[in-house]
């Protein structure tokens, strides 16, 4: 069986899923549904496993394979067959989406458990790895922005899961609308692609690149930049983050899914598909590497001062993911790609453990509530320190490995990129106080009543959900988890996919260790095998040192967390105060939402209401009494004989055929 | 065949004046199920490849004023037909399954509709298409003014006093045209033989300065009927007058006449002013996408928020056809197709909602999709379609539409797709604000029927099924429009030819090495 052949199948089993998840939705026990629902996803990893075994089978440099199904659109010169582009760099991005997705629907089979809508959400989640599969496949820029738009719409569907919240409505139309604003700078992209290149096929594409542009050309730096728009919207950088801490309203299964697995890795995903075109643009490319740099930092002071458990991990996958784009962005692909891979896991992972407390809170996210948790759920603690461990980059961890690798390839690549390198680091420490915060804060301590609950009955018992943002009781109509919901330690099917990714998140840096072995690198390495930067590699010297100040970094900032929230409690309400201006800052998220909601949404509103009230009331309705006037006036001779409008009409059809005749008659005398 | 086509549902409506008034409605459905299948058999019959008239019908009808009975069938009105004759299916259909007052006039009326608008996509004739035009405001005129709604408790008008102002507008248009096509046929004549053949019209061609002030009669006849952005008074009266079945076929294909009007009359007569007021077309466009998407946000009726997304769409497709371009105009027959084909549904969820909720404010409205999860289902593919979801076949329409514009008229596609990010926004506020969020209290709520399933369901199917092969219509359309757009100096798409170029250089340059 051919590579391409696997690919597809990895392409159909998820949308096969969706399907008849979603047609069955009266009909198949919900057991069932959540079985077919993980079963697809499982098969479609076998299948990328199947292609990758297929794919090492090439000759390193002949390992692309591009297959197409049907012309989907192809008039008039342009070219969009349905076709996948097969190659390392997709089989990798398959193999962690569905080796990730698969655990994550291990893990709703359990959570969503008592969820009215258990069908819908298998569906979407099934249709959410599809779109994702798609993107990676996708063989042209028009089926790579169909699967962009499907994994928007995804993410659209699932946040707004529960759809009588009004806060989840309203941040799944906020994911929507800022993804379409990506969706756009990818499809004007595109357009100046096939006006330069007269293609949107990868092959010919990357292939005429290089001929067709010199270096910092006007038109490929556009591409470049028009590219990066894309990409920062789906991956939440900086300005259009706004709305992936919003997302947390959906569940948190969805979080796990969309900053783990899926979406947030898109824009990575695009730069290291495109980077033949960033190597000649590399201004685009340095700007997306700044971009990248500040929203590692700026994301990572806002995770130092959230108070909601969720929203707080989902900052840090902000600025994880400024990581990797700067680490894509610098070169640094293969580092980069590593980043993503072990940011799955651990991220994956942080969420399902937050997952299963909030579900002990009741769905109250509030970190200032929770305490004691160490003690109520021994499994659940002991995988959120797994997670924490590799966010912080302790030595020896997943998250060590990949992100002091990022930082090392800056430093020898050297001049300006060291700037990366010193500023990562200072990210780095961010990062390592701010997971051990959460941890710290939620774990140890006097059990909170919920916690204390818990070790008492073994169970919980709430009263009416609520609404943690604005209070009201929820409308548990739609599904919305009643008292009962699960936390880890009662299912195992949760408890089988977080162990995994604990194992993981703290031994998947193995398979890349300076000096020891480089399985990704090597991997990866046919599709970069044209890129002079990617020849660029730190020494083992280099390397070591890297770690040796990265793990020093962790450990400093896990002491830092220690003295700040365990040893003296007191300690960040004195900053707090002391820092006052800073911390608001933070606090209120920098204030781009403010800025976005004057800048963008409220002008556009209110061009809308002058519209509706002012200009359709009196110019345009204007205009209408105006011509009204006018035929009544000039009709009357109309009124004289008291006929409508429709016999006048009638009248004036006549007369004009009379006139015509009149005319033949005279001319052809 | 185009004749049976044509004059199929008439005889249908004619035969059902003489039925007892209950059998009427489904003796209708049966009349426009046969016009169906008589297009569907037009065009499994179509030789795709060709850019020739088919299915021609050419009889004298007025000899002495060189009026034809000319019919045909080509790539740019093939699925025009098609789309007319799924379209009255379905309204025909869902007004069959309800009571309807006086159902003989009823669908007698809709079906004289259908053959006039049948009529004015078959046309070969200038002044047959003329006629055909005109024909198709009647049945609408009685269908809107006496099954309508009256609004004066909202502040409106009523149903007669909307009809009339949109008769006013159109009738304004219409008279124009009508005197433009005289105009046209008298100089193309120059004194010899007068004909008003379009393809005898198009060799005889026009002076420079008559093209101008024709092409304008032209297009305000058209662009009435779109409407677009400043002629768009009459459509939210009428459109919150009419009778929702009839509204549905109303705003799902006449509004496509006037833009297949461009490609089918201006373009090829009026090649010169087509090209010289290119600009201003293209900004009447613009102004309607912009326009029409601000206007769909703030509207609170969903029927409102429907008309408005329809002058943005129509501004897409417009400008499409005036990037006189083959993509361009490619995109805008696809996109033709594709908004009948979502516009239509919108309108019958829009009944169905009423039906449920007896209202059709959008903030009376919430929470229908837990009792109604397959109707939600229906309606979230239509809106996703609404807003061109890439994956949707409306998407590849605007993707065609809109790369046309860019590759001629750079500045004008970026304006234009701020559009598409607006219709994100308006068609997902008409999905959450009906389906999701709190359920208003008092309201009620349930499921599609079966019936009215029937209706739903085959429109939703056809836009999944052009979602996955919108190849389908764009090969049939590409050579005729290729032949249309060359006469306005598009030719083959100067990309295509620099992709050659490009594609030859690079494998000298690999011959070299």
């Amino acid at each position: 069986m051919s590579v391409s052949f696997w690919a597809w199948l990895v392409l159909l089993f998820p949308l096969l899923g969706s399907i008849v998840i979603g047609l069955g939705f009266r009909a198949l026990p919900q057991k069932v549904a959540g079985a077919i629902g993980t079963i697809s996803i499982g098969l479609a990893f076998a299948c990328g496993v199947a292609a990758l075994l297929s794919l090492l089978g090439d000759a390193p440099e002949a390992r692309h394979h591009a297959s197409s199904l049907w012309d989907y659109a192809s008039v008039a010169g342009l070219d969009v067959k349905l076709g996948i582009f097969v190659d390392p760099l997709s089989v990798f991005m398959v193999l962690v989406v569905t080796g990730v997705s698969t655990l994550i629907h291990l893990y709703s089979y359990g959570y969503m458990q008592s969820d009215a809508g258990y069908h819908r959400f298998f569906s979407y989640l099934n249709f959410f790895v599809f779109s994702m599969l798609l993107l990676v496949l996708a063989g042209n820029f028009v089926l790579l922005i169909v699967g962009w738009a499907f994994v928007g719409f995804a993410s659209y569907a699932l946040i707004s899961f529960w759809y009588r919240r009004e806060t989840a409505t309203r941040a799944g139309m906020k994911a929507f609308v800022i993804n379409v604003v990506g969706d756009i700078g990818l499809v004007l992209a595109a357009f100046l692609i096939f006006r330069e290149l007269g293609s949107f096929d990868y092959g010919t594409v990357f292939e005429r690149a290089p001929e067709a542009f010199t270096t910092n050309q006007w038109s490929v730096t556009a591409i470049c930049l028009l590219l990066l728009l894309g990409a920062f919207a789906k991956s939440a950088q900086l300005p259009l983050h706004t709305w992936l801490p919003d997302a947390m309203e959906g569940p948190t299964p969805v979080s796990s899914l969309i900053h783990a697995a899926t979406m947030v890795t898109a824009g990575v995903y695009l730069i290291a598909r495109t980077h033949i075109l960033f190597e000649l643009a590399p201004t685009a490319a340095d700007i997306a590497a700044f971009t990248g740099l500040a929203t590692l930092l700026v994301a990572a002071t806002m995770a130092l001062v959230m108070t909601d458990l969720k929203r707080a991990i989902a900052y840090s996958t902000m600025s994880q993911i400024g990581y990797m784009i700067m680490g894509v962005s610098i070169g640094a692909y293969s580092a980069g790609m590593f980043h993503l891979m072990t940011h799955a896991f651990f991220k994956a992972l942080l969420f399902m453990a937050a997952g299963s407390i909030i579900a002990a809170m009741a769905n109250d996210q509030n970190i200032d509530r929770m305490s004691g948790f160490g003690k109520a759920m021994r499994f659940t603690s002991i995988t959120f320190v797994c997670g924490a461990l590799a966010l912080a980059a302790f030595p020896g961890t997943s998250g060590f490995f990949s992100k002091d690798e990022i930082l090392a390839f800056a430093e020898a690549r050297g001049g300006m990129y060291l700037i990366f390198t010193v500023l990562g680091y200072v990210g780095a420490l961010m990062t390592a106080v701010y997971s051990f915060r959460l941890v710290f804060r939620v774990l140890p301590g006097r059990p909170c009543a919920e916690a204390q609950e818990l070790i008492d009955t073994g169970h919980v018992a709430h009263e009416v959900p609520r609404n943690p943002a604005t209070g009201e009781p929820e409308d548990t109509d739609v599904g919305f988890p009643g008292p009962e919901h699960h936390i880890a330690e009662q299912s195992l099917p949760m408890r089988v996919a977080m162990g995994t990714l604990a194992f993981l998140a703290l031994a998947g840096g193995l398979v890349q260790v300076p000096g020891v072995d480089d399985v990704v690198t090597k991997f990866l390495d046919p599709v970069f095998a044209g890129s002079a930067l990617a020849r660029i590699h730190p020494s083992l010297g280099e390397d070591y040192a890297g770690l040796g100040i990265g793990g020093l970094i962790a450990l400093a900032g896990i002491g830092i967390a220690y003295l700040l929230y365990v040893k003296e409690p007191g300690r960040p309400r004195q900053l707090e105060r002391r820092l006052r201006p800073l911390h608001t800052l933070f606090a209120d998220k920098w204030y781009f939402d403010e800025a976005i909601d004057f800048l963008v949404v409220r002008p556009a509103l209110a061009i809308g209401r002058f519209a509706s009230r002012v200009f359709e009331r009196f110019v345009v309705d204007g205009l209408v009494s105006g011509t009204e006037g006018t035929v009544r006036g000039a009709g009357g001779v109309v009124r004289a004989v008291q006929n409508g409008f429709v016999r006048s009409y009638a009248l004036l059809l006549i007369a004009g055929f009379a006139g015509l005749a009149l005319y033949f008659l005279l001319s052809s005398s | 065949m185009s004749s049976a086509i044509l004059w199929a549902p008439l005889a249908f409506g004619l035969v059902g004046l003489f039925l007892p008034s209950r059998a009427v409605g489904w003796w209708a459905t049966l009349g426009a199920v046969v016009t169906l299948g008589l297009a569907i058999a037009a065009v499994l019959g179509f030789d795709s490849g060709s850019s020739a008239l088919q299915y021609a019908v050419d009889e004298p009808w007025i000899s002495g004023l060189g009026v034809d009975y000319s019919l045909g069938v080509d790539g740019l009105n093939l699925f025009l037909i098609l789309l007319t004759a799924v379209l009255w299916v379905g309204g025909v259909a869902f007004a069959a399954f309800r009571e309807q007052e006086r159902p003989k006039t009823f669908y007698f009326l809709m079906l004289v509709a259908e053959t006039a608008t049948l009529g004015s996509f078959l046309a070969q004739d200038l002044l047959l298409f003329v006629l055909f035009f005109d024909l198709m405001l009647v049945p609408f005129y009685f269908l809107f003014g006496a099954w309508g709604h009256d609004r004066t408790a909202e502040g409106g008008l009523t149903a007669s006093a909307a009809t009339l102002k949109m008769i006013v507008y159109t009738l304004i248009g219409s008279l124009l045209m009508l005197v433009a096509a005289i105009a046209t046929a008298i100089i193309a004549a120059d004194g010899g033989h007068l004909t008003f053949s379009i393809a005898a019209l198009q060799e005889q061609g026009l002076s420079h300065g008559s093209q101008q002030w024709i092409f304008w009669f032209f297009a305000a006849a058209f662009l009435v009927k779109m409407p677009a952005f400043l002629l768009h008074g009459w459509m939210p009266d009428a459109y919150r007058a009419a009778p929702l079945p009839a509204l549905a076929v109303f705003s799902g294909v006449l509004a496509k006449v006037g833009a297949y009007g461009f490609l089918r009359v201006v373009l090829p007569l009026f090649p010169d002013a087509t090209v010289e007021f290119q600009e201003v077309i293209l900004l009447i466009a613009l102004a309607s996408i912009l326009y029409g998407s601000v206007m769909a946000f703030t509207q609170t009726n969903v029927r409102l928020i429907a008309g408005y997304s329809s002058v943005a769409q129509l501004g897409f497709i417009t400008a499409g056809i005036f990037a006189l371009r083959a993509d361009g105009s490619d995109g805008a027959v696809l996109q033709m197709v594709n908004h009948g084909l979502v516009v239509a549904p919108t309108f019958v969820i829009v009944a169905l909602l009423l039906e449920r909720t007896g209202t059709e404010d959008i903030r009376e409205m919430g929470g229908l999709a837990l009792r109604a999860p397959v109707l939600a289902a229906l309606f979230l593919i239509v809106a996703l379609a609404t807003l061109a979801m890439p994956g949707s076949a409306n998407f590849v329409g605007e993707f065609y539409i809109l790369n046309g514009l860019f590759q001629a008229k750079i500045v004008f596609a970026f304006v234009a797709i701020s559009g598409v990010a607006m219709s994100a926004y308006y068609a997902l506020r008409l999905y959450q604000g009906t389906m999701h969020n709190r359920q208003p209290e008092g309201l009620l709520s349930r499921e599609i029927g079966v019936r009215d399933a029937l209706v739903l369901v085959p429109l939703v199917l056809c836009i999944v099924s052009l979602a996955l092969y919108p190849q389908l219509i764009l090969e049939r359309t590409a050579p005729t429009v290729a032949q249309t757009v060359a006469k306005v100096g598009g030719g083959e798409a100067p990309e295509a030819q620099l992709a050659d170029r490009k594609a030859h250089d690079w494998e000298a340059t690999l011959a070299k090495r």
